[in-house]
C-alpha cells in the first residue's frame, strides 16, 4: 500500500484517530507521518528508546529521503521511526548512520563470537548484486554502454561465484 | 520426555528455568516488519526445507506447525508454557513454528526476526541449553543463507540483538532478596556489566510470584561463551545470596507464613491468578526449605497450569469468574 499523503512511498505507519466520536484512519509513509506530526508515537517503549537514539542522529545527519535501501525500500527515517531495521542490506546502506547508535547500545561495534561456516558465508551478496544491477540500469538509461558492459561482466562473475558457493 | 516445568534441574530451589534464544535472518528478504505475506510464506518454506534436509539428529525431532491451524487458546497456552512470545500468538497468520516433541526446542518463524531459535531447560543449564541451540543453528546454517556481516555479526531487525543474536536468560525465584529490597538495587548494578533484570509476571518493580528474569543485554562485542559465563557467574552469586538470606530468616515466622499459604491454597474456593502466584511463591520457598514435603516441581507446575489459557485447555472456554473457581479446584486437588 502506498502512502495516502504523497502516494509515492510504501505506507509504513497506520494512524487511527478518534475525535469527538468520529474515527478516521490514515496509512502514511515514515516521512509523511513525521511531516504531519505523528512521529512522536511508537509501538513500544523499546522502539521509542531506539527512535530517540536514532532521532538525535537523524536531526544532525543528511535529509532522510535522499537514500533508500535497494532491497527493502526503507529509508533511514523509517528505521528511526520504528526502531527497526528494514532488512539485512540496510545495515550496509545506512552503516555510517547506524554506527553511533550501535556503539551506544552495545559499547562496541565489532562482532566477537560465532561466525557461520565458511561455505555458508554469503555476506550481502544479493545486496551487492542488487546494487550492481541498479548501476547497470542507470548506465543504460544514460546510454553509457561502455561502462555498462563492464558492470554487466561484474554481475556475471558475481552470479557465478555465488553458484560455486551453493 | 515431559515439559520443562515438570522436571528437576540444577539449583532448582532458586533457578526455575534457563532459556537460550538465538535470532537469525535470511539474506535478500526484508525483516518481518517489512515482509508481505508471500515473503512470510517463503521464509517458512525455506526453513522447513532446510530442516528436512538437515543431517543432524534434531531435524527428526522438529515438527512443523502452521500457526493458523493452532486454536487461539492453545497458542496462548504455549505462551504460558514459555514456548512462544505473546506477539507471536497475537498474529498467527503466515507464521509457523518448529517444535520438538518435548517442547524444549521451539523455532518461531516470522516473529521479530525470520528465525528465533529457543531452547528451554529446567534449573540452571546454560551450557547444555546453548549447546542444543547452537546445534540447531548449525543445522539451519547448513542449508540457508544467513544474514551475517564480519564486522557487526549476525544481522537482526532490532539493533539490540545485533552481533551474536543471543539472549540467554535464567528465571530466578528470589522472594527473600525481593523483600529486603536487594532485587531493586540489583537492577542498577547488573546493568553496568551488560545484564538486565525484570519481573516475570505483572507490571512494576515487584513480580507477582517473586520470579525474576536475568538476561544478557549486550550482543555485540562479546562472544556467546563470555556472555553466558557472565550470566552464570552473576546467577550463582544471586543463588548464594538468596540461600544465605533464607537461612537467616527467623524459623518459626517462616514456617508460619509457608503453612498459612498452604492452608489457604488447600482450602480456598475462588482463586485469582495473582493470589495463586503470591501463595505458590511461599509454597515453593517452603518446599526448598524442607518445611513442606511436596514434589519440588509442583509449585511451578501449578503456577503455569493455573494460567488462564492453560486452564481453558483443560476446562474449556469460560468466564473469568468461572476460571477463578476452576483454578481454585485444580489447586486444591493437586495439593491434597
Amino acid at each position: 500500500m502506498l502512502c495516502e499523503n504523497c502516494g509515492k512511498h510504501p505506507a509504513t505507519t497506520h494512524i487511527h484517530t478518534m475525535v469527538n466520536g468520529v474515527s478516521t484512519e490514515k496509512n502514511l509513509c515514515g516521512y509523511c507521518a513525521a511531516l504531519l506530526g505523528y512521529h512522536k508515537f511508537g509501538p513500544s517503549s523499546i522502539s521509542n528508546l531506539l527512535s530517540s537514539m536514532f532521532g538525535e542522529i537523524a536531526e544532525t545527519g543528511t535529509p532522510p529521503e535522499t537514500k533508500r535501501c535497494s532491497v527493502c525500500g526503507a529509508s533511514f527515517s523509517d528505521i528511526v521511526e520504528t526502531g527497526k531495521v528494514g532488512c539485512s542490506a540496510c545495515y550496509e546502506t545506512f552503516y555510517e548512520q547506524l554506527l553511533p547508535s550501535l556503539k551506544r547500545l552495545h559499547g562496541s561495534i565489532h562482532h566477537v563470537g560465532k561466525t557461520p561456516e565458511p561455505t555458508d558465508l554469503i555476506v550481502h551478496k544479493p545486496d551487492k548484486l542488487a546494487e550492481l544491477q541498479q548501476k547497470l540500469k542507470e548506465l543504460i538509461e544514460k546510454e553509457n554502454f561502455e561502462e555498462a558492459a563492464v558492470v554487466r561482466d561484474q554481475i556475471k562473475a558475481f552470479e557465478e561465484e555465488g553458484k560455486e558457493h551453493e | 520426555m515431559s515439559s520443562w516445568y515438570k522436571q528437576r534441574g540444577k539449583e532448582d530451589d532458586i533457578v526455575v528455568s534457563t532459556r537460550i534464544r538465538i535470532a537469525r535472518n535470511l539474506v535478500g528478504i526484508p525483516f518481518p516488519g517489512r515482509m508481505n505475506d508471500l515473503q512470510r510464506d517463503e521464509v517458512n518454506r525455506q526453513v522447513r526445507d532446510a530442516v528436512a534436509k538437515g543431517s543432524n539428529s534434531f531435524a527428526e525431532q522438529l515438527q512443523y506447525i502452521d500457526m493458523e491451524s493452532v486454536p487461539e487458546a492453545e497458542a496462548y497456552a504455549m505462551v504460558e508454557r514459555h514456548m512462544i512470545s505473546p506477539a507471536f500468538a497475537e498474529r498467527k497468520a503466515h507464521r509457523a513454528l518448529l517444535l520438538s516433541r518435548d517442547e524444549s526446542i521451539s523455532i518461531m518463524l516470522g516473529e521479530e526476526d525470520h528465525i528465533r531459535i529457543q531452547v528451554i531447560r529446567p534449573g540452571l543449564a546454560l551450557d547444555e541449553a546453548y549447546e542444543v541451540a547452537d546445534q540447531v543453528d548449525r543445522l539451519l546454517c547448513q542449508h540457508l543463507k544467513i544474514a551475517f556481516d564480519p564486522k557487526i555479526g549476525f544481522l537482526t531487525e532490532c539493533p539490540t540483538n545485533l552481533g551474536t543474536g543471543l539472549r540467554a536468560s535464567v528465571m530466578l525465584h528470589l522472594p527473600v532478596l525481593e523483600e529486603s529490597g536487594e532485587v531493586a538495587a540489583l537492577t542498577e548494578s547488573v546493568g553496568k556489566i551488560g545484564l538486565t533484570v525484570r519481573g516475570m509476571y505483572g507490571e512494576g518493580s515487584r513480580s507477582a510470584a517473586s520470579l525474576y528474569q536475568l538476561s544478557n543485554q549486550i550482543t555485540l562485542g562479546i562472544s556467546e561463551h563470555n556472555a553466558i559465563e557472565n550470566l552464570k557467574t552473576i546467577t550463582m552469586q544471586l543463588v548464594e545470596r538468596e540461600r544465605a538470606a533464607r537461612t537467616a530468616l527467623p524459623k518459626i515466622q517462616l514456617e508460619d507464613a509457608v503453612w498459612r499459604a498452604y492452608g489457604l491454597l488447600a482450602n480456598q474456593r475462588i482463586l485469582s491468578s495473582e493470589e495463586m502466584m503470591k501463595h505458590l511463591s511461599w509454597i515453593k520457598l517452603g518446599v526448598s526449605m524442607g518445611i513442606l514435603n511436596l514434589d519440588p516441581t509442583l509449585p511451578i507446575s501449578l503456577l503455569i497450569e493455573g494460567q488462564p489459557a492453560m486452564l481453558q485447555k483443560t476446562y474449556g472456554i469460560m468466564t473469568p469468574a468461572d476460571r477463578d473457581i476452576n483454578r481454585a479446584g485444580m489447586i486444591r486437588e493437586r495439593l491434597r
